[in-house]
């Protein structure tokens, strides 16, 4: 290792700093700098220009032909189609009602529909900013004070990246797997368990319900102490409050949300298997949903209920008959049970086509596909930056000084880990979870992980950490995002002082997590051994 | 001029909306798979692989339209505060030295990668899979063409002061 690498690495992350921070495209400012420093590194003799030639075969590997990554764009298309055809306000509503005569009520219910949307809790902004619209104006309509409501959905918005199936867990999980594999090999271990994004989902979920947990039981006490601060609910005329069919439109999200995961979580189904009959189901519940307020859809609608009926059948179907088309001696019943499953199909094929129908006499079909191409491009596109920034920094042996510095850290491999930590957490204040993801992770994780560091925990400690770091005055991302959709009479430092106790309740779940690593890698460990 | 402007940014919206109905092909693929494996036992893989042909499709296409609009992600904790001239300065560095370059270097160190992929017509690596992969590979060149050109035109109409509706507004881009 020569001064004149280091120097030039000091360079390549001070110029990539630089250029993020003055408000350049973060994926150009990564990838723009990165092909400066390199330029003016090979005339010193440092860098060879045929290093690039790997840049499109990177772009290949890691952005398009990779299987896991296919997940994303369709828990994206969920996400978005359960917002725009209203699903998730009304999920929201319902439970608000549901929660009538509870303490704090319809902050708890911030908090689960929080949960809930984390499919589509990629990107911190785009929640907070949509849990703001949706929750704010009720939640001081019926009398609470600014700061819990401001702080209760700053706190849910950035609860959704920890909860699966969170788009940055799909992310995280992917990048560990390449890190931990790398790793483990640097260290002469040839076969290690591979970790998958379903390991990191099932290790998430544990300390991500848990810390909902803990906020619900907050804003109960707080509800029990300070009733003015959170009054219940106040009821609206000519609403019908049943409760049955408050339920029934409750149910069908709910339960979309919950086969999801289940599937991914039971072993089922892949992420992105899961996600694209998520986004299937999604799409057939908004078909439903937007029938009701567009006129001439009713028969579409009714399309649209048989098919999610045929849906069902189909998996009753499949648990009692053997439906393999390619099988020897199919039985009748068999046979039977096959043309039914055919015939369903094809309605549920049917059921898309009206549901697709329905969004478009709606007006909403095109724009829910132009959201879901803006979100998932702005995505890759950092990906395809930050790809490209690390190739550069390998190739000035950036990750040989990286190794030596952590290895330098007192404290061994927890002192590492602690320091990761804090730099991660720093960086949260300036860096969104995918960012912060695609540039630190290939650079630390490998190291890291030549220990005897668990890849789940340490990917879990990670999520917790930076969900801390948004939520982390003056700079927390979500703290910026809520100021700029919340009327003037919360004023900014009622916003401060309600994440405050989400703060606390926060470093009390990652001290935890940190201290007792099973509540990660428990669950992992006795679903897919 | 100002017509060859238009014509990029007509064809990158064009591009943008081919991008957006990906997503919805690639939800249709993946849910028929899925449909197909689970309950018939019956593997598609070209069907499976179109799946990840969409997915790719999205944002290689998708990407020069998202900078036309200005929504690729940037962090506004000091650019949000730029005055507007001074932010329009920002805008064309980071156009001319950040995007333009990078788009050129993606396209200079890909064309021989994509023609080796087109010499041999190169396939799936699966049997049954869908025999384009060299198409799919062209997909990075169209990618860095239309985000270099759309770099162009933005630049060229920044530089000239004709503000568009997403750039050079109060409206900063993001999330």
């Amino acid at each position: 290792m020569d001064d004149l690498q280091l120097l030039f690495v000091l360079v390549l992350f001070a110029a990539a700093f630089g250029a993020v921070l003055s408000g350049i495209p973060v994926a150009f400012a990564l990838s723009g700098s990165a092909l400066i420093v390199a330029t003016i590194a090979s005339v010193f003799g440092v860098f060879d220009f045929s290093y690039l030639s790997a840049i499109p075969s990177r772009i290949f590997g890691t952005a398009m032909f990779n299987e896991v990554l296919t997940a994303v764009p369709l828990f994206i298309l969920m996400g978005v189609i359960l917002e725009r055809s209203r699903v998730a306000e009304d999920l929201l509503m319902n439970m608000a009602r549901l929660s009538r005569g509870v303490p704090a009520g319809l902050g708890i219910s911030v908090t689960l529909v929080g949960v809930l949307l984390a499919a589509s809790t990629g990107i911190v902004g785009a929640t907070v900013v949509a849990m703001g619209l949706l929750s704010l104006p009720t939640m001081l309509k019926q009398g609470y004070s600014p700061s819990l409501a401001a702080g209760s959905i700053c706190a849910a918005g950035t609860l959704g990246q920890i909860i699966p199936p969170s788009i940055v867990l799909v992310f995280l999980g992917d990048q560990l797997s390449g890190a931990y594999m790398e790793a483990q090999r640097e260290i002469g271990n040839f076969a290690p368990d591979p970790v998958s994004v379903g390991d990191l989902f099932a290790g998430a979920l544990i300390p991500g319900v848990g810390l909902a947990f803990l906020y619900m039981v907050y804003q109960f006490c707080i509800g029990i102490l300070r009733p003015s601060d959170c009054p219940a609910m106040v009821e609206e005329d000519g609403e019908d409050l049943r409760l049955i069919i408050i339920l029934a439109s409750l149910l069908p999200p709910v339960m979309l949300i919950v086969a999801v995961l289940g599937s991914i979580l039971a072993g089922a189904a892949t992420p992105t298997e899961a996600a694209g009959v998520g986004a299937l189901g999604a799409l057939l519940l908004a078909g439903v949903r937007l029938a009701r307020e567009t006129e001439g859809t009713t028969s579409a609608r009714a399309i649209v209920l048989a098919g999610l009926a045929a849906a069902f059948l189909l998996i009753i179907l499949r648990s009692i008959a053997d439906l393999r088309l390619s099988a020897q001696d199919i039985s009748a019943f068999d046979t039977g049970a096959i043309v039914v499953a055919l015939i369903s199909s094809a309605v549920l094929l049917a059921g898309v086509a009206a549901a697709l129908w329905i969004l478009r006499c709606a007006g909403t079909l095109s724009d829910t596909m132009m959201a879901t191409m803006r979100i998932s491009t702005l995505a890759f596109a950092i990906l395809i930056g930050a790809t490209i920034f690390s190739l550069i920094f390998r190739s000035l042996g950036g990750d040989e000084i990286v190794l030596e510095a952590m290895q330098s850290i007192p404290g061994g491999a927890n002192g590492a880990l602690l320091a990761v930590l804090l730099l991660v957490f720093v960086l949260g204040f300036f860096l969104d979870f995918i960012e912060i993801v695609f540039i630190i992770m290939p650079i630390v994780a490998p190291v890291i992980l030549q220990s005897d560091i668990n890849p789940i925990w340490f990917g879990v400690l990670i999520a917790l950490n930076l969900q801390t770091s948004f939520l982390t005055p003056p700079f927390g991302f979500a703290l910026f995002y809520l100021r700029g959709v919340a009327p003037p009479e919360v004023r900014t430092t009622d916003i401060y002082r309600g994440v405050l106790p989400y703060i606390a309740i926060q470093l009390l779940a990652l001290a935890t997590v940190f201290v007792f690593p099973a509540l990660a890698t428990w669950l992992p460990s006795v679903l897919f051994r | 001029m100002d017509s060859i402007i238009d014509l990029i940014e007509r064809c990158n919206r064009v591009l943008g909306r081919a991008a957006a109905s990906c997503a919805l092909v690639m939800m249709l693929a993946q849910a028929f798979s899925v449909i197909a494996r689970y309950v018939f036992s019956y593997g598609v893989i070209s069907v499976q692989e179109a799946a990840i042909y969409g997915h790719a499709l999205i944002f290689l296409a998708g990407s020069a339209f998202v900078l036309q609009v200005n929504e690729h992600v940037r962090v506004d904790v000091f650019y949000a505060r730029y005055r507007s001239e001074i932010r329009r300065r920002v805008d064309l560095i980071a156009l001319l030295v950040f995007v333009l370059p990078v788009a050129a270097t993606i396209l200079w160190v890909s064309y021989p990668y994509v023609a080796r992929a087109w010499s041999v017509l190169e396939g799936s690596r699966q049997a049954g899979g869908i025999p384009a992969v060299f198409l799919l590979k062209t997909a990075i060149i169209i990618f860095a063409v239309s985000v270099g050109l759309q770099a162009i035109a933005t630049a060229t109409r920044l530089f000239a002061r004709k503000s568009t509706p997403a750039w050079d507004t109060d409206d900063v881009g993001g999330t």
